[in-house]
């Protein structure tokens, strides 16, 4: 009678919460929370491991937009320029914020992979190093075929090559990730872009800077408004 | 009640640990630090129920150096994926046919 009450007395808060504990941890869920579980913890693991793409769109989006408005206005459609911007200020404008925008695209895929390795880290370099490379080749090119040409023409080879690096690059991209949005991006992209090139430079500019600029934009706003929902 | 669930998966905590993994894009894998913060796990925990997902062959847990840190990687095999896969789907004809109050705790 004494060592029953003496157990019970020493022993029952203990055992109590340690079966409380192991309750609560390895509780039996009922199927509906255990695919809510599921789908949580799926979303914001997927959230990490998945950069942000907002940044990218919006970042490049900006460029395009202000870059070739710039090359735009000094343009005009007809062949007057609307603003007197020299030549070399608004293509400056142009690649330096491209430039950025491919800064804040790297910076932002870096960040986030670091604590995963494997397939699409080496996935994610290669295409990096893709975009290095393809802009290089086409730096050669418009430097050595651009020395024959009057400058308006200059501008749009300059202009039309590296649009059509960025949209291959983002159909490329859109059959790397199996992403049909960034897919078709690009392919309208190119698309625009040829349109472009075949109306002149003041188009060309116009629909880089409303299209692809603006569209960029309008891609990272909306996938914003996604991402908060 | 649920014969059909694996019970290897079916522990909250590890149920937890598979979704986070099966995330990851296939042939990628994570840093034992970087399962740990997103799961918010203790180090000892996480080991534990890493050590029975191993045992089951559902997770494959790869020692290495960077520099001259040791570093652990962790990352989901194939069978874990499918293991992962025919839970869910065993989960979702549960709810079908049992369409009665969940017969959980």
């Amino acid at each position: 009678m004494w060592f029953t009450v003496q157990t019970t007395s020493l022993k029952h808060k203990p055992i109590w919460t340690a079966k409380e504990k192991a309750v609560d941890d390895e509780r039996e869920l009922s199927p509906e929370e255990t695919l809510r579980l599921i789908e949580q913890q799926g979303s914001a693991a997927h959230e990490q491991f998945v950069p942000d793409p907002v940044p990218h769109y919006l970042a490049w989006g900006v460029a395009w937009l202000i870059g070739f408005g710039a090359i735009f206005l000094r343009q005009g459609l007809s062949g007057t320029p609307y603003v007197a911007i020299p030549e070399g200020v608004a293509m400056a404008l142009l690649f330096g914020l491209m430039a950025l925008a491919m800064l804040v695209s790297a910076l932002t895929m870096w960040q986030l992979r670091s604590p995963v390795r494997g397939a699409s880290q080496q996935r994610g370099m290669m295409y990096g190093f893709a975009w290095s490379f393809a802009f290089f080749a086409m730096w050669a090119i418009a430097v050595r075929v651009g020395a024959h040409l009057p400058p308006a023409e200059l501008g749009l080879l300059w202009g039309g090559l590296s649009m059509l690096v960025v949209a291959i690059l983002y159909m490329a991209g859109g059959a790397i990730w199996l992403a049909r949005p960034m897919f078709v991006f690009g392919a309208v992209l190119a698309v625009l872009d040829a349109v472009g090139v075949a109306a002149g430079p003041g188009w060309h500019a116009l629909l880089m800077s409303v299209g692809a600029g603006g569209g960029s934009v309008l891609a990272g706003l909306l996938l914003r408004r996604r991402v908060r929902r | 009640m649920t014969p059909e669930l694996d019970p290897v998966i079916h522990a909250q905590a590890r149920l937890r640990v598979v979704v986070t993994l099966n995330a990851l894009g296939e042939g990628d894998s994570i840093t034992f630090p970087g399962l740990k913060d997103l799961l918010g796990m203790t180090a000892g925990n996480l080991s534990v129920h890493l050590g029975k997902l191993e045992e089951a062959g559902y997770v494959e847990i790869v020692k290495t150096h960077r520099g001259r840190t040791p570093v652990t990687y962790v990352a989901l095999t194939r069978r874990g994926r499918l293991a992962f896969e025919e839970y869910t789907a065993a989960l979702r004809t549960l709810l079908d046919t049992t369409s009665a109050p969940p017969s959980g705790a």
